[in-house]
């Protein structure tokens, strides 16, 4: 597991905190090359790990990457998958079948789709949830195909709602189906930690990667930033920080120093635009975790 | 059993969509539910439910609400449906929150409105933004007259949610609560409502087709009040500029102003007031100040607060409460008097 990890949200207009800022990153974003470049300072910076989501343009990301084997010779990737807002307006206007069909045949060859059918033929038969996750993740992990994947992370929405309808299948089945397929490590993001992590411990999911909000002042730490604490020190699990800074609510040092404060967290997640920032946020978190750069 | 007397509440669903799956997901593992039934149309969530989540499943909600003992029910069905539901679990003497918009019939919602009265149910409708930690110091502002009485607002909400015509599906068609106005717009009348109040008269609406052929993209009217209030509401739902719904409200008084979105409030203040909290000129309230973490986060703290805040209710006997059937039926009121101002005077110009 990388310990220093490049976030994505800042290139797509995702921001939890601020609809300005959103506003203002999807401006300056609005051209790949700005994207590519932000990647590249945080690159020669010596960060060689990336999260992404499964948004439309990370295949143009990856495609770049593709394209310059030698240039990112030692690119290590964390996608996020589903990319559920996609899905979200589909399942409200068409109902949760109409949205399946569409993203699993619409815009695609008749062979393809042809494909889909074998491999999903069990699903539409039997109309079993498991297969459609597994024909969703492979779909979408195609924009990742030919790079160095090391984890692959279930969506936190994906993983709120299953986990609050109890679905323990889906977690065991997507578990599974990614050390198989992918021969790598099944991980997840979520905006509820303890829960999750009692739950996956519950569903046999041994020592399982988690990634959530952990920050100074509890923002995003459902149901407490105490009940998060407490099971970072106490369960078996790697934790995963993000939103460490809560958008500017806390000051970079002081957010790391309460990261590394927690003991067990095995990996900081961050974004940030700037040179200046990346290099300064990367030397917090490597002075504070013992990290050597 | 008195309510008083039980720990745990018994619950159930109507519709498994979008909002229906978070709802239950949200409810399920409440400390004081227990989720005992579901219903939905369609076979396969019906088999999944069945199959993964382990709650007994229906396909008719009479049949659910008659044969399972139960204490409130959640609908969220399309629109269309929700008076005959609701009519029926209140005629059964169930609690009811059901999502928004509350009907599409003010006359009908009336009459589930006066069916409510005195009978010690707790009654919801999903508006979901009243839970939104911003906008509720919005309105704790207001009620303390920070920025004195307010003479003008502006209330906008963007999004992409229709980009091209859908006919084939229920948000093209009036009749199933699609169009802007029912679906989108709502949500922003609502809020001005529980802000500020229902408009005294509505004039120069527009309701204005962009993609869809059969229903308004956009809603654009003028709020008039009895004290002299002026209001500004525009609503666009093809808006491709934005990734989601944006909310923006903006509400100018007599001692400032406030611009509020979800995550932040901007307040102007003239003079500030003796106790200290504010300084004149601008003072920044931030989501990450005034929001608390929830019991389970599913889509927004917001969603879980709302239902929580029912489930609540229903223990603490508070049965006037926060967005009640009665708040619902106002925001379809207003609806219906934006529909008949748009023909009356601006029809044409659509």
């Amino acid at each position: 597991m990388d310990r220093i990890i490049f976030g994505d949200n800042q290139f797509f207009g995702i921001n939890h905190f601020s609809e300005e800022k959103a506003q203002a990153q999807s401006e300056r974003f609005k051209d790949l090359n700005a994207i590519i470049r932000v990647i590249d300072t945080a690159y020669d910076c010596g960060i060689h790990a990336f999260m992404f989501n499964t948004h439309s343009r990370v295949a143009e990301i990856c495609d770049h990457f593709r394209a310059n084997p030698e240039k990112y010779a030692d690119l290590r990737l964390y996608p996020s998958t589903p990319y559920a807002h996609k899905y979200a307006n589909a399942v409200n206007e068409k109902g949760i079948i109409g949205a399946l069909n569409d993203f699993m045949f619409k815009g695609r060859t008749a062979g393809q789709v042809l494909g889909t059918f074998v491999r999903g033929g069990k699903s539409i038969i039997n109309r079993n949830m498991i297969e459609v996750m597994k024909i969703l993740v492979d779909t979408e992990m195609k924009i990742f195909r030919g790079l160095n994947v090391r984890a692959v992370f279930l969506q936190n929405i994906v993983t709120d709602l299953l986990l609050g309808l109890g679905v323990k299948d889906v977690f065991v089945e997507f578990a599974a189906h990614i050390t198989k397929n992918y021969g790598v490590e099944p991980a997840f993001n979520t905006m509820n930690m303890p829960y999750l992590v009692d739950f996956l411990l519950d569903c046999g999911v041994a020592n399982p990667i988690v990634c959530a909000s952990i920050n100074k002042i509890g923002y995003l730490m459902n149901p407490s930033r105490q009940a998060y604490e407490e099971a970072i020190r106490t369960k078996p699990f790697r934790p995963m920080a993000m939103s460490i800074l809560a958008s500017g609510a806390v000051a970079p040092a002081d957010a790391v120093q309460y990261v590394a404060e927690q003991k067990n967290i095995s990996s900081i997640v961050f974004g940030a635009s700037s040179k200046t920032h990346i290099q300064e946020t990367k030397d917090l978190i490597c002075r504070y975790q013992g990290i050597s750069t | 059993m008195d309510i008083k007397e039980k720990t745990m509440l018994r619950g159930a669903l109507v519709g498994l969509g979008r909002m229906g799956l978070t709802h239950l997901s949200i409810l399920r593992n409440h400390p004081k539910v227990n989720f005992v039934a579901i219903c939905d149309s369609s076979s396969f969530v019906l088999r999944n439910v069945g199959k993964y989540i382990g709650i007994e499943a229906f396909k008719d909600y009479r049949k659910m609400i008659d044969e399972v003992d139960l204490d409130f029910v959640i609908v969220a069905t399309p629109v269309r449906l929700h008076i005959e539901v609701v009519k029926y679990a209140v005629q059964n003497n169930l609690h009811v929150f059901v999502e928004k918009p509350f009907c599409l019939d003010a006359a009908q919602g009336s009459e589930i409105v006066n069916m409510v009265n005195g009978k010690n149910l707790v009654n919801q409708v999903g508006y979901v933004l009243r839970f939104n930690d911003v906008f509720r110091d919005v309105k704790k502002l207001l009620q303390a007259k920070v920025i004195g009485d307010p003479l003008f607002f502006k209330m906008e909400m963007s999004g992409p949610t229709v980009l091209k015509n859908s006919e084939s599906t229920w948000r093209s068609k009036r009749s199933e609560g699609g169009g802007c106005l029912r679906d989108f717009a709502s949500h922003s009348i609502d809020l001005v409502n529980y802000l500020l109040g229902a408009p005294e008269q509505v004039v120069g609406t527009v309701l204005k087709k962009i993609y869809s052929k059969n229903v308004e993209d956009a809603v654009y009217s003028t709020f008039l009040y009895r004290n002299g209030l002026l209001g500004h509401v525009r609503v666009n739902w093809s808006d491709p500029s934005h990734r989601k719904p944006t909310y923006r409200v903006e509400i100018l008084g007599r001692n400032g102003k406030m611009i509020a979105d979800p995550h932040t409030c901007k307040l102007f203040l003239k003079n500030a007031p003796v106790d200290g909290e504010f300084t004149s000129g601008w003072n920044m309230r931030y989501i990450t100040d005034l929001t608390k973490p929830v019991r389970f986060y599913v889509r927004g703290n917001e969603f879980t607060q709302q239902l929580d805040y029912f489930i609540d209710c229903i223990f603490n006997g508070s049965y006037g409460n926060m967005c009640s059937f009665a708040d619902g039926l106002a925001t379809d009121s207003i609806i219906e008097k934006l529909i008949k101002n748009s023909a009356e005077r601006c029809g044409q110009y659509g």
